[in-house]
């Protein structure tokens, strides 16, 4: 991993400087204290990241070991006998079609849940931004005050709901459609509100020019709304793709087995914990993997999407 | 991860938001669009949020008023949830998790922005804290479950503990040996319980020779390649002899209290004589058990096998037990959410005006003074917001608690209470009441959003 | 308990018994073929069950040979751990499975009572009378009509050894109580702790189990079926009696693996691997289904892993079974011929051949085994007739008998912390019992 290179690299460095530039006046003894201090923050650091790592780290030892192994002795023993290392448990696992029907409906609730909540959340919150109408304020309040509100409330209501909803052979409770519209409802207040706020800061001169200039509305939004929120949207999708892909409640609920994903497989896998990690620990492995390159990859629309939704 | 629903307060909201437009606008009231047009972009979003979330809090509000098989019963299932043992301990968990899950997240979030403020590597710091965010709480679940192994070999959470504990404490030589039972025999326990020191029954002359057999010895304990134990050779005056050994033989068949050719000696153990109380002589036994006492004044002796050969090893916390569970789960929940509090309060720090920290330096604060009275107070609206955001996400943690509880009663949470009792026992009303429950508790915050937003708004 | 919950032999079987089932599938393929129907073409039946892991590829074989004789599509589904939470949303939103096999026969009564369960149609119920003891429709009936087949039997009174370590120590396998108390001592000399005890309140089944065979074994199966019914008080003295013989192994800290902390606190899964995984003990109770456990160690089930029958406590020799019940939850031929499959000596004795596997069906013959292990179950089994006895604590409600942390579960837990305190416990277990049985 780079990142692990890259802290122990770093870590033999003495610090740049202690606490930032312009500090002329500080006395040498503060200076020094400061660069000790600089040093043992250090070193706390580097403790404290492989901390961090660790677990990740036993999780993925864990799914190259055999179930034997695993149930004989600790991860760690790989350091000093890496023959144990074997895909076996991934081969077996990938071989399984329950898992890999698991895996591609995580996609097919994901992409679109993620889709549909920026597609919708956009148009709402070009609405609030840039339109007037009556009850604007007070309707975007209720908006906000969604944004706290727990899924345990709606899964009683929404079960019922869904369980009277059958069109012909299809049944929407227990559905991959039912799956993603709840997730987009859920994740509306908080899209709305986000994308809102980046709208509304889009100077006015540009919008008001195409206005002018005899645009529609509709044009407005996906000409010159759509394309400037560009960062917002990423944050949003990103942050989206992340709680759905990561969901295990509402799969819980409202999924079944042919429509659940993988987080609702693997749990239907953990009765015997032990006995089963030669599933338990590659399936979670490979369920964690793509949300870590999408946070590796879009890490800092990701930082943007947490600070945007909260301090600036 | 980070569930939207959790987004924090409006802060910003709004500076964006407004910047005045409303002093601009009245001259151009002509160019915008007719209000209908707007129902049209925000009709899809209505419809999801009115059937999906708005209609659900009714409904679950009303529902929570009958009971399981749906006749009115009052309040009868709000004061259900706070009624029986199980419930109780969910409820105690739940108040357990608000108050010190979000505090300590929120403390070691201000700890690890303070000490990367001075760190180059501090990006690579921050993404490797902040990684677990983006897991779920399903494999951080099982991630846990191995650190949290009960068994030193397997469980890394112990096998650090144990190795810590061992490093200080020192390793018992055979941990749960002992003599056998029943009376006449040479040796004795003294006391009774785990790790208690052996005697000779009948006291030992100096010039003597003693037999101190034990049994119990774990195969584990017993030396890699054992040296079969031997009679002590005669002592020379002023010495007391003996052998220390396992006293069975493989497969069973040896005389007891004699040494038989295939038993082996327990080398390594601490070897007292004691007169009156005091210890006069003390040896370690060799290879084969033998061990001579030298400088023996004449006179009877008791020998003492000192408890610190005997005390049962170490075998770590029950992470997972009654007591732990939920400290454990939390430390879990600490591990996936720390990145977000040294995040935020990372970017709040970074705003603070470098101005105001040296003024107060210049003024000959210390930098700890610097740091509370200055850095926190104008930190105090970012700390605020943290705490606010992870407790209404505390209050509905659910999988971490599932997976890594297991089912245990006794790491039970409100939420997964609210799941257990509609879906895992069909009583939909106590679940709409839990639900509801949570809903009333999130409330505050809510409020305090719209609180926020109106302000800034003006 | 619920050892239904639990695995089922299933894996021993993997290794012992792969080049027999092999043999068996070929044999399998050609019955299809001949009898090779397609009256329920185009039919699609779901099947939950609450199986994982090689227990669930076991099935799947059996489901198999119901498609290809009948041209049926059959899916599986798990249910997890807590069936019971998987059935209740799709109950309440009228989507269950066709046939959903329950672990506890509990279960159906509760979902017989609200109306949930289809009745068995008239020739599954005659299937069920030509191969099933009485005592075994009557766990499958409810309000005098049929509702479950009763797929899957677990034995329940062995328990588990290392050969190495009795070997070591010098001992027997034994058959008495009194010789099982005297052989740990002996291992326990030897330096081997002879028990691995599941006491994690999340596995406290494993307690009913021991104390059900002690009683069964003590005070013979009528008082059984009377306190399984909640006929005679918890705090008879039959119940004193064998509190206090349980008292022998555990109430010694020593004969537990890790001591008592450690014993409270290991899961079942733990316990058997304490004893094949890493040696740490030389005994464990576990049903037949142990096997699953003993597969994920290095250990193989038949030459590392024995059972000895559950030595005698009284004067009855205990034989105590759980299983798991098969009931359709929704109309239609599919279903029913389903049922019908299931309750046949044919699918016992494909499920047989495969492994990991008793059948309750007293048609199908011991030879049909593959696994030795299994062989030697069947047996014992047969040979207890009619004194055998469904698992207590399945029968009784879920609140009593089936939940971690509470009812029986918890009561004996407290007696395992506490091991003179008799009377408390058998108080604790009477104030539960009362509570649960209305």
């Amino acid at each position: 991993m780079s990142t692990e290179d890259s802290l122990t690299k770093d870590s033999a460095e003495v610090p740049a400087a202690d606490g930032a530039a312009g500090a002329p006046r500080r006395s040498v003894a503060a200076r020094v204290v400061g660069r000790v201090g600089g040093g043992v923050a250090q070193v706390v650091l580097v403790l404290v990241a492989l901390f961090w790592l660790v677990p990740t780290l036993g999780l993925f030892v864990a799914s190259l070991r055999s179930n034997q192994d695993n149930g004989s002795s600790g991860w760690w023993t790989v350091f000093s006998k890496p023959s144990q290392l074997t895909f076996s448990s991934y081969s077996s696992l990938l071989g399984k079609g329950d898992f890999v029907d698991s895996f591609w409906n995580t996609v097919l609730i994901t992409v679109p849940a993620t889709v549909l909540v920026v597609v919708i959340a956009s148009l709402a919150a070009y609405a609030f931004a840039w339109l007037e109408f009556p009850g604007r304020d007070w309707l975007f309040l209720v908006v906000v005050a969604l944004l706290v509100v727990p899924v345990q409330v709606a899964l009683v209501p929404v079960a019922k709901l869904y369980g009277e909803i059958r069109v012909g052979g299809f049944h929407m409770f227990g559905s991959i459609v039912g799956v993603v519209l709840f997730h987009v409802a859920f994740g509306l207040p908080f899209a709305i509100f986000l994308l809102r706020n980046f709208f509304a800061a889009i100077p006015r001169d540009l919008l008001e020019a195409a206005r002018m200039d005899g645009g529609s509305e509709w044009t407005i939004f996906r000409r010159v709304i759509f394309p400037l929120g560009g960062p917002a949207i990423a944050s949003l999708g990103i942050f989206q793709f992340l709680w759905v892909w990561n969901d295990l409640l509402v799969s819980l609920v409202f999924a079944d087995t042919g429509s659940q994903p993988m987080t609702k497989w693997l749990q239907s896998q953990m009765r015997q914990f032990s006995g089963n990690i030669d599933i338990l620990a590659p399936g979670a492995f490979i369920s964690l993997l793509v949300p870590l390159v999408v946070f590796f990859a879009f890490q800092r629309y990701f930082v943007q999407g947490v600070l945007a939704g909260s301090v600036k | 991860m980070a569930r939207q629903e959790d987004a924090p307060p409006p802060a910003a909201a709004a500076d964006a938001a407004a910047g005045g437009r409303r002093g601009r606008r009245g001259g151009r009231e002509g160019l915008n669009p007719p209000s209908w047009l707007a129902g049209g972009f925000l009709l899809p979003a209505l419809l999801l949020l009115g059937f999906l979330v708005v209609y659900p809090i009714v409904y679950s509000v009303v529902r929570s008023f009958f009971d399981a098989s749906g006749d009115f019963n009052g309040l009868d299932n709000y004061t259900g949830v706070f009624k029986g043992h199980d419930n109780l301990v969910a409820v105690r968990n739940t108040a357990v998790w608000v108050v010190v899950a979000p505090t300590i997240v929120t403390i070691i979030g201000l700890l690890f922005a303070v000490l990367t403020e001075r760190i180059r590597w501090a990006t690579a710091f921050k993404l490797v804290v902040f990684m677990p965010m983006a897991i779920s709480f399903l494999a951080s679940g099982v991630i846990f479950r191995l650190v949290y192994e009960q068994d030193p070999d397997k469980g890394v959470a112990n096998a650090a503990v144990v190795a810590v504990h061992d490093t200080f404490a020192g390793k018992t030589a055979y941990p749960g040996a002992g003599p056998r039972a029943g009376q006449d025999q040479p040796v004795r326990a003294e006391g009774s319980g785990d790790g208690v020191p052996v005697v000779t029954t009948k006291p030992v002359e100096a010039g003597g020779s003693a037999l101190l057999p034990l049994l119990r010895v774990k195969p584990e304990y017993l030396p890699d390649k054992p040296v079969p134990a031997r009679t002590a050779p005669a002592a020379k005056p002023g010495q007391i002899t003996g052998t220390v050994w396992f006293d069975f033989t493989k497969g069973g068949g040896g005389t007891p209290n004699a040494v038989d050719p295939t038993e082996s000696g327990l080398p390594g153990v601490t070897v007292q004589a004691l007169r009156g109380g005091k210890v006069v002589a003390s040896t370690e036994t060799r290879a084969d058990g033998t061990f001579t006492l030298a400088e023996v004044p004449p006179g009877s002796y008791t020998l003492r096998l000192p408890k610190d050969n005997f005390t049962a090893a170490y075998g770590g916390a029950e992470w997972l037990g009654s007591t732990l569970i939920t400290p454990a789960i939390i430390g879990a929940y600490l591990w996936v959410w720390s990145g977000f509090a040294m995040v935020l309060i990372a970017a709040g720090l970074a705003a603070i005006p470098r101005d105001a920290l040296e003024a107060a330096r210049v003024d000959g604060a210390t930098e700890w003074q610097v740091f509370r009275r200055v850095t926190i107070p104008l930190l105090a609206p970012v700390l605020a917001v943290v705490l606010v955001t992870l407790v209404i996400n505390v209050l509905k943690v659910f999988d971490l608690v599932f997976i890594i509880g297991g089912g245990d009663p006794n790491a039970s949470v409100l939420a997964l209470q609210m799941w257990t009792k509609s879906f895992g026992e069909g009583d939909q009303g106590t679940g709409s009441a839990i639900a509801v429950l949570l809903f009333l508790l999130v409330l505050p915050a809510m409020l305090f959003n719209i609180r926020r937003l109106r302000q800034e708004r003006k | 308990m619920r050892i239904s919950r639990r695995l089922v032999a299933a894996a021993a079987a993997a290794g012992l018994v792969a080049s027999a089932a092999a043999a068996c599938g070929g044999d399998d393929g050609d019955k299809g073929g001949a009898s090779g129907g397609t009256e329920l073409k185009g039919v699609k039946i779901e099947v939950a069950a609450k199986w994982t892991g090689p227990e669930e590829q076991n099935f799947r074989k059996v489901l198999a040979q119901f498609e290809k004789q009948t041209g049926a599509t059959v899916t599986y589904a798990s249910t997890g751990e807590d069936t019971d939470a998987y059935l209740g949303p799709r109950l309440e939103a009228k989507t269950p499975p066709d046939v959903a096999i329950l672990p506890q026969p509990g279960l159906l009564q509760q979902y017989a009572a609200k109306g949930q369960l289809k009745p068995l149609a008239d020739d599954v119920v005659t299937e069920v009378q030509k191969n099933f003891s009485p005592y075994w429709k009557d766990l499958g009936s409810a309000d005098g009509k049929t509702y479950g087949v009763l797929a899957k039997a677990a034995y329940k009174s062995i328990i588990w050894y290392r050969p190495q370590a009795l070997a070591d120590a010098g001992v027997q396998p034994p058959a008495t109580w009194a010789d099982l108390v005297k052989d740990a001592g002996t291992l326990q000399d030897a330096g081997t702790t002879p028990f691995a005890l599941a006491a994690a309140s999340s596995d406290s089944w494993t307690l009913t189990d021991w104390f059900e065979n002690v009683y069964l074994s003590q005070a013979g199966p009528d008082l059984y079926d009377k306190l399984a019914g909640h006929e005679i008080k918890w705090t008879d003295p039959s119940v004193a009696k064998a509190l206090q013989t349980l008292a022998q192994v555990w109430g010694k800290p020593d004969f537990l693996a890790g001591g008592l902390a450690q014993a409270t606190k290991t899961k079942f899964d733990g316990s058997v691997t304490d004893v094949f995984g890493s040696n740490k003990a030389a005994m464990v109770y576990g049903g037949d289904f142990a096997a699953a456990n003993i597969a994920t160690t290095k250990a193989k089930v038949g030459t590392d892993a024995k059972v000895f029958a559950f030595p005698k406590a009284g004067g009855t020799a205990p034989a105590l079974l759980g299983g798991d019940v098969a009931v359709a939850m929704k109309d239609g031929k599919g279903a029913m011929a389903l049922m019908k499959f299931l309750a046949s000596p044919e699918a016992g004795k494909t499920w047989a051949g495969i492994g990991g596997y008793l059948s309750p069906n007293k048609n199908v013959p011991p030879d049909s085994y593959s696994d030795p292990v299994a062989k030697q179950l069947i047996a014992q089994m047969q040979a207890a007739g009619d004194a055998a006895r469904y698992d207590m604590s399945d029968l009784a409600p879920a609140a009593f008998g089936g939940s971690p942390g509470k009812g029986e579960w918890e009561a004996l837990r407290y007696f395992v912390q506490h091991p003179s305190d008799v009377k408390g416990t058998q108080q604790r277990l009477e104030d539960e019992a009362a509570k649960a049985f209305k």
